[in-house]
């Protein structure tokens, strides 16, 4: 057996040096942004994501030389822990309306649903590698969900709908790498489906045929496919109820992005400022420290939600464009070790990373360009916040050491 | 166990990459969409995002006398505001600001709500304060942080006349007013705009043209530095005007009417020009100045002399015998008319069941023309136009301007009234009034109603010989067209010779309008009118030759009695004043 130790040189370098890169143009685009920005000098968003790059940095390199079945071997307890942590903000004072924030009497705050995307990763992918379930069933699918679905409902009454949803998103492409039928992940999502239809007579009744025609081809028991048509219809038909019990600001978010002229100084404001940085900088944008927009605060909570609309007013299409297509190279980078990977667990974890990166640049994105409601999401390596930027480089470091194909 | 092999396939990574580039594809679509497809359109919206227009305000014109004295000035004021956004502790702030300026602090936080229109745009709390003020709250500056204090130019009269029904005032431009106007567009709210008299009438010169700066702001409104590609505009002040008023003139005539009611029109004949005006009462010129208090303005509106009424140009009057000189010339104009037959006046003379009276109730014996336009006496007129046609009188009327607006410089003129057959037969019926009516307007009572502004043309053109222009204050180059009596030259010597008898005879009405003065003749009528409000008014209208120059007058006093004893005597003070004055100028 061969020791710890492993040669760096193994690490995948195309991954390291997406992240410098992607990591540099933030720091441009956060420097940009903090010209004018009130308050000394380690205070302005530029300053403190170049501290936080510290602990994150060194938080990635601890990572690398944890052996990895010791991640393998207390994925559970940490799970466990990180669950707590989550809780904790509840037990504090809410801050701005919310309970994300974890004041430990450090000068800055932490966001523990940050670190939930991690340990929930790890402990599915060791549950799912763990167990040489018949995925065949649609059963086995229930205990990985519920993994998931723990930290999402605590997130989800912090509130804080958009890391939620960020938290979910990985089980369904980790149970499809562990061999669960297509079908099956089609029956997971259905309910959501189903209740989302239900406000909008046409979409609901072509949901309602697509349900059934798919449980047709697809040819489950009758009894169970009669149960899960019905089951799927009488959902929709009740969230209207459920629908009144989300809270005003859940409701308006959604609203307001079915029409956006309902309220044009609220989330729509947002959207519509946006997207005005994002046009009026055309191809080659209107030069670093120029964006009219951003300089003169049209632009709502451009340093984190919407760094990409600066992004996009001040250095144009062209950096935009390279940004996505280096996040889209990374992503399928970390998919391609996943694929090469010699484990299950590695394979698994590394899918779930690809996938929780690939939710935030979708996100983030399409909330900036109006595709989808407005979620509270930042962009990774770019966004300035310190909880989420430790979690990224975590996330790599998770990503490095089970890329490094060896044999403990 | 970390044992498990990985079973992921080739098909499995290949949906997995297919979607991931597929989401970073929907994305790019996205963006190059609104970057490029939209950009034209996003770059405008982003530059009406940030550029926000803001106009100064251009300085009035000023407002001069035929001299160059200035009647109309502006003075600087300083309007107090305050910027929502940068304001805590309201009250106590608004309480330290009605102390320094004697503004009760109801008012300064009435004011405040009145005027906000945003967290970063000033909203006015007061305005003018003096200098002296403003230097006390900046006295008191760190105790107000957020309170600010702009230059506003108001108006400000240093004349030492009043001619507040000439001058006009200026209006502060709000909602419902800026909605009134046609030309909306060049004001904004708390712009002056000239609202009465000259002001308003010449509010195209003086208003002047706003200046324009362009500034950036940021999203919450607040200014961050000028727009280098749009250049500011300065503003371009008002026009002065200069009016026809001679300081001296007005203030003589100010002064004479102090303490009266009526009315007293100075000029010279042949060019129209107004050298003084005075509706009395009047107000003081800055009454609409500045803060005024509710009640000071009930005050003005419930007096029962109605000063702010222009009685010069929209009072109706009877004029009384002062039209005798229209009656003449409708008899001279008719060639069987013989000016040297007498006929006699008893006192009274009797047409059907209706007895008319001659104001001189022992009666004036024979009388011809001129002798009964100098005892003014009335049974001789009645007598002459008796068989003429209502309608020959009334064009005489009008053709002197009587009846309709003469087109004078300042709004709100009456017309009056010249009754002619077709207006009685309506409002009377056509059995329903007599030759009685003829008789009453042949010495201007019955239906006739005349302003005074109107009886300043007819004298005009009487001394004129038919050419004078039209009454105005302002000198401008194009006048709009007077009416124009046409007589023989023979007929207008003839009133001009009796109007001078009316005053030079010893017997005259008028003679007491003739001032001791070497050289200077005065022309004139006097006119006793009855009316419905009590003691008659007393007329004079006439004019003065003095050397080359001639100016004429009216005199105008409501129930002041009879106009030989009462109205004569001030034309008379009038005219010796205006020469007293030339004099004093001479010899400078």
């Amino acid at each position: 057996m061969r020791s710890q130790s492993f040669e760096l040189k193994e690490l995948p370098i195309k991954i390291i040096w997406a992240v410098v890169f992607l990591t540099i143009v933030g720091l441009i685009v956060l420097r940009s942004i903090s010209q004018h920005h009130p308050g000394g000098v380690l205070q302005n968003p530029f300053s403190k994501q170049f501290l936080f790059l510290i602990p994150a940095i060194i938080c990635m390199i601890g990572i690398i030389y944890i052996p990895r079945f010791t991640i393998h071997k207390y994925s559970y307890t940490v799970y466990a822990i990180g669950i707590i942590f989550v809780i904790l903000p509840f037990f504090g004072s809410p801050h701005a309306g919310t309970y994300r924030w974890l004041n430990m009497g450090l000068p800055f705050g932490i966001q523990p649903s940050e670190f939930a995307k991690v340990f929930t990763i790890i402990a599915l992918a060791r549950y799912l590698s763990d167990h040489n379930l018949q995925m065949k069933h649609f059963t086995a699918t229930i205990i990985p969900f519920l993994l998931v679905l723990v930290p999402t409902a605590i997130v989800m009454n912090q509130p804080d709908l958009g890391t939620a949803i960020v938290i979910m998103t990985p089980v369904l492409p980790m149970l499809y790498w562990s061999g669960a039928r297509p079908f099956h992940l089609f029956l997971l999502l259905a309910p959501l489906l189903s209740m989302l239809t239900a406000f909008h007579n046409i979409a609901f009744t072509v949901w309602t045929i697509v349900l059934g025609m798919t449980i047709i081809i697809a040819r489950p028991k009758r009894l169970l496919s009669l149960g899960l048509f019905f089951g799927n219809v009488f959902l929709g038909l009740f969230s209207p109820f459920l629908w009144n019990s989300l809270t005003i600001y859940q409701q308006n978010r959604i609203l307001t992005f079915i029409n956006p002229e309902k309220d044009p100084l609220g989330a729509a404001y947002q959207i519509i400022q946006s997207k005005t940085a994002i046009g009026s900088g055309g191809l080659f944008g209107k030069g670093w420290g120029e964006g009219t927009q951003t300089h003169l605060k049209f632009l709502p909570v451009q340093e984190s939600d919407f760094i990409l609309s600066v992004m996009g007013e001040e250095l144009g299409f062209v950096t935009v464009s390279l940004v996505l297509v280096v996040f889209g190279y990374l992503i399928a980078q970390v998919m391609k070790q996943s694929y090469f990977s010699k484990d299950r667990f590695s394979s698994l974890a590394l899918i779930g990373f690809a996938t929780i990166f690939m939710a935030h640049v979708f996100v983030n994105t399409a909330m900036t360009v109006g595709l989808i409601p407005v979620k509270g999401l930042p962009f990774p390596f770019i966004s300035a916040g310190g909880s989420f930027l430790i979690t990224s480089y975590m996330m790599i470091g998770l990503i490095l050491k089970l890329s490094v194909n060896y044999t403990d | 166990m970390l044992k498990a092999d990985n079973i992921v396939s080739f098909h499995q990574y290949l949906v997995a990459i297919g979607i991931t580039w597929l989401l970073i594809i929907v994305l790019l679509a996205r963006f190059f969409q609104i970057q490029i497809l939209g950009h034209d359109r996003y770059q405008k919206k982003a530059n009406t995002n940030r550029i926000r227009k803001v106009t100064t305000t251009a300085p009035r014109g000023l407002i001069l006398d035929r001299n160059g004295q200035i009647l109309v000035d502006n003075l600087p004021t300083y309007v107090l505001t305050a910027i929502p956004g940068e304001l805590s502790e309201k009250g106590e702030k608004f309480g330290i600001i009605s102390n320094i300026i004697g503004l009760d602090s109801i008012t300064v936080s009435k004011n405040y709500k009145k005027y906000y229109r945003g967290r970063f745009i000033p909203t006015r709390l007061a305005k003018d304060l003096t200098f002296h003020q403003i230097s006390k709250l900046e006295e008191n500056r760190l105790n107000l942080e957020g309170v600010y204090y702009q230059q506003f130019p108001e108006r400000y009269f240093p004349s030492k006349v009043r001619a507040s029904h000439i001058l006009g005032y200026v209006k502060e431009v709000d909602k419902p007013i800026r909605n009134s106007l046609d030309d909306k567009n060049e004001y904004e709210l708390g712009d002056m705009i000239g609202w009465n008299g000259l002001e308003k009438k010449y509010e195209s010169y003086l208003k002047g043209k706003r200046g324009v700066y362009f500034y950036e702001v940021d999203a919450f409104g607040r200014e961050v530095g000028y727009v280098t590609d749009l250049p500011p505009q300065n503003p371009e002040p008002g026009q002065n005007i200069i009016t026809t008023l001679d300081i001296n003139v007005q203030e003589t005539l100010e002064k004479l009417m102090e303490g009266r009611r009526g009315v007293i029109l100075v000029g010279i004949p042949e060019t129209g020009e107004i050298l003084g005006a005075v509706s009395a009462p009047d107000y003081k010129p800055d009454l609409f100045t500045g803060l005024m208090l509710e009640q000071e303005w009930k005050n003005v509106l419930n007096y029962p002399e109605k000063p702010l009424i222009n009685r010069f140009n929209q009072g109706l009057y009877p004029p009384g015998s002062i039209v005798k000189m229209v009656t003449a010339a409708t008899l001279l104009n008719n060639p069987e008319f013989d000016p040297y037959g007498e006929r006699k006046c008893e006192g009274s003379y009797q047409i059907g069941d209706r007895l008319f009276r001659c104001w001189w109730i022992q009666g004036h014996g024979k009388m011809n023309l001129t002798s009964a336009m100098l005892n003014s006496c009335d049974i001789y007129f009645y007598k002459s136009i008796h068989y003429f046609d209502l309608d020959k009188l009334s064009n005489s009327f009008r053709a002197f301007g009587f009846g309709q607006p003469t087109q004078i410089d300042i709004s709100g003129e009456s017309s009056g009234l010249v009754p002619s057959i077709s207006y009685m037969n309506k409002r009377y019926g056509r059995y329903g009034w007599s030759k009685g009516a003829l008789l009453n307007i042949s010495i201007g009572q019955g239906e006739l109603l005349v302003t005074p502004i109107q009886v300043f043309n007819y004298v005009n053109l009487i001394a004129s010989k038919g050419k004078a222009k039209v009454p105005h204050f302002v000198m401008v180059d194009r006048l709009p067209e007077n009416v124009q009596p046409d007589f023989e030259s023979d007929l207008w010597d003839r009133i001009v010779l009796d109007m001078r008898a009316v005053i030079a005879h010893k017997n005259g009405t008028g003679k007491s309008a003739q001032p001791n003065i070497p050289g200077l003749k005065v022309f004139g009528k006097t006119g006793t009118a009855e009316n419905p409000h009590g003691e008659d008014h007393a007329w004079f209208t006439g004019w003065a030759e003095y050397y080359d120059q001639k100016f004429s007058i009216v005199v105008l006093l409501e129930n002041g009695g009879s106009g030989g004893t009462v109205a004569a005597p001030m034309a008379g003070m009038v005219f010796s004043q205006i020469i007293h004055h030339q004099e004093m100028a001479a010899e400078l």
